[in-house]
């Protein structure tokens, strides 16, 4: 009886003494480490192929990854109230807005980033550093359906027929909206022509679904031709579907994908040098390659052909939107959406 | 054991379901109460927004009419399979019960994702359809109220058989061949012994399948996308998208309400049945 006793309480101690040794273990052979919240998918995979690496490599840095969407990722954060998930966000412009607006982020000081001179001007600014950026427009179906030249071709036969939609929850649909609008004289703040629009074919559409399923749905064959960004278009392409992607007439719209420090990090160090290491040419180069497509913004990375503009410098001729203007209007246009759209 | 330290046995899950489940819905209560979503005026607008919208109760109307269906289809279907588990020899009633787990093992999200690839356009449902000739063009299928229900029948079965089989297994065989020994027909035995001594199974199962159906947020959104619009919908849009954290709690709350009611429903058309077997 005393011998099992004893045997139970060396195990105990065995136990308590592993315990303590893993928990006391992992920053003895790592600097430290910082947690980033990470876009699922494309995102988190190619971050974790090069990016992780190359941080660990360069600084001795350990990068955690939470995979969030840019609206889950403010919702988290405001959620915790100064006592952040993860330490570091990567937003679109909207959600951007919405961190700047309810005071999530830390000050950001650039000149912390030894690759700020790699990048174009206006890259950087007191909240965060821009990452990448994005351009959407039309991608469609060259087997199925004749090239469209513009937005407003969505809401014509043939490609109305075959048109897969989604609403405002998402940044890129938001901007598409937006231009669709403009076409029939709306603007960023107007999109009313768009559901005028959209009510005299809304029986036609193939399909209006939740944003992350549309890939999957237009690889089924369910919708033919959809507003998408080149880095969905070179995924699927990737992947043997047969799409293309399609510079509308009235101009691509393009968006930067920014990081920011979470209000209350305490790895504000390791934070600059994650950002740092993302920007690196090296990183930068590799996020370009397929199949992560990446935009790079780097001046110091050679563009890749399929890429939608030859350098970094044509981004001033895509359209751009002020989401400050956006933001405080979705609410009523998400609801907008729900009442005109829903059977 | 004495009576006292019963009760203190039950002490950790009773303190877990009130730190993790009458706080948080206490704090949904009150947040649901504020006007605007910076949460700083108390003046209860959104629920009057809210309940104050014809499109609102379309939307309740909806949701609680899904999981009805859903309800309806997983008892047809359930049902006879249940009685063929009852009628089967222990080996092929293990294998009844395997199959019925196997969609349990693998995620919500993959067993939709699937769907989409037999209710597409050019899915197998609509491949078969168009082979035989039945339509001229392929049947839209994905985002329509039927095509969900078909998606959900599926997903939800096991949660209606589970109890189901529970209840089945449990039931003395020499009831149903009194029955019959006593000059009772085949329906009969089936309407008047088999019947009443499962509906229990038959009750939890529907219950736990309304529930399941109308706040299945994942299939909803990815079948129905958003030409079908339900409760889980607009608190994903409110408290994700919009950050409207109040009205994101009363449309959280509206649908406790409706499934809560949902659920009683069932519940008392269960009793009333019983009651009518006796």
């Amino acid at each position: 009886m005393s011998h099992g006793r004893s045997s139970r309480r060396e195990f105990l101690a065995a136990a308590a003494v592993t315990l303590g040794s893993l928990a006391i273990g992992r920053p003895a052979h790592a600097k430290g480490s910082v947690t980033a919240a990470m876009y699922p998918g494309t995102w988190e995979e190619a971050f974790r192929a090069h990016v992780m690496p190359a941080l660990k490599a360069s600084h001795d840095i350990d990068l955690e990854m939470t995979p969030l969407f840019a609206v889950d990722q403010i919702a988290k954060a405001q959620a915790a109230r100064g006592a952040p998930p993860f330490d570091a966000f990567v937003l679109d412009p909207g959600p951007r807005v919405t961190a700047i607006d309810r005071g999530l982020f830390e000050k950001f000081d650039a000149r912390r980033l030894g690759n700020l001179s790699r990048l174009p001007a206006g890259m950087t600014d007191e909240w965060g550093v821009t990452v990448a950026a994005q351009v959407v427009g039309i991608g469609y179906n060259p087997k199925k359906l004749p090239k469209p030249k513009g937005w407003t071709d969505l809401l014509k036969d043939p490609w109305v027929s075959r048109l897969g939609m989604t609403g405002f929850q998402t940044t890129f649909g938001t901007v598409s909206i937006i231009e669709i609008a403009r076409q029939f004289g709306g603007s960023e703040t107007n999109v009313e022509p768009f559901f005028v629009e959209i009510k005299k074919v809304l029986p036609k559409v193939a399909a209006i679904g939740a944003p992350a399923s549309m890939p999957a749905l237009f690889q089924q064959g369910q919708c033919d031709i959809t507003y998408t960004n080149t880095q969905t278009v070179a995924t699927l392409r990737g992947r043997d579907v047969d799409i293309e992607f399609v510079k509308p007439e009235s101009g691509a719209v393009a968006f930067f994908t920014t990081m920011h420090i979470a209000k209350g990090s305490r790895e504000l160090e390791n934070a600059y040098k994650y950002f740092d290491t993302v920007i690196s040419a090296p990183v930068q180069s590799a996020l370009m390659q397929p199949p992560n497509n990446f935009i790079p913004v780097n001046r110091d990375v050679k563009l890749a052909a399929n890429l939608p503009m030859a350098s970094l410098d044509e981004m001033a001729k895509f359209v751009r939107h002020d989401w400050s203007k956006i933001n405080p209007l979705r609410a009523g246009w998400i609801e907008r959406f729900n009442k005109e759209v829903a059977r | 054991m004495t009576r006292a330290a019963e009760w203190q046995l039950a002490l950790p899950l009773a303190l877990a379901y009130a730190a993790f489940f009458l706080v948080p819905l206490g704090l949904l209560i009150a947040v649901s109460a504020f006007g605007d979503e910076r949460i700083t005026t108390l003046d209860g607008a959104q629920w009057r927004k809210f309940l104050g919208d014809p499109f609102t109760w379309k939307v309740i109307v909806d949701t609680v009419k899904l999981g009805c269906f859903t309800v309806a289809a997983t008892a047809l279907i359930g049902y006879p399979l249940a009685l063929v588990y009852l009628g089967a020899g222990p080996r092929w009633q293990r294998v009844i019960l395997f199959v019925v787990i196997l969609p349990l093992l693998t995620s919500v999200v993959v067993r939709t994702f699937a769907w989409i690839v037999i209710l597409g356009r050019e899915g197998v449902i609509n491949q078969a359809v168009l082979w035989l000739g039945l339509a001229p063009a392929p049947l839209r299928l994905l985002q329509t109220e039927q095509g969900l229900v078909i998606a959900l029948t599926q997903i939800e079965m096991p949660i209606m058989l589970l109890p189901l089989l529970s209840v089945m297994s449990r039931m003395d065989p020499n009831l149903r061949d009194a029955s019959a020994g006593l000059g009772a027909s085949k329906w009969r035995t089936l309407f008047r012994v088999t019947l009443p001594l499962s509906l229990p199974g038959l009750v939890a199962g529907c219950m736990l399948v309304f529930a399941s159906a109308t706040t299945a947020f994942i299939s909803q959104f990815v079948i129905g996308g958003n030409r079908l619009v339900y409760l889980p919908l607009i608190i994903w849009q409110q408290s994700l998208v919009v950050y409207n954290w109040p009205l994101a709690s009363v449309a959280a709350l509206t649908l406790l309400v409706s499934v809560g009611l949902g659920v009683a429903a069932i519940a008392a058309v269960g009793r009333r049945g019983r009651a009518y077997a006796v």
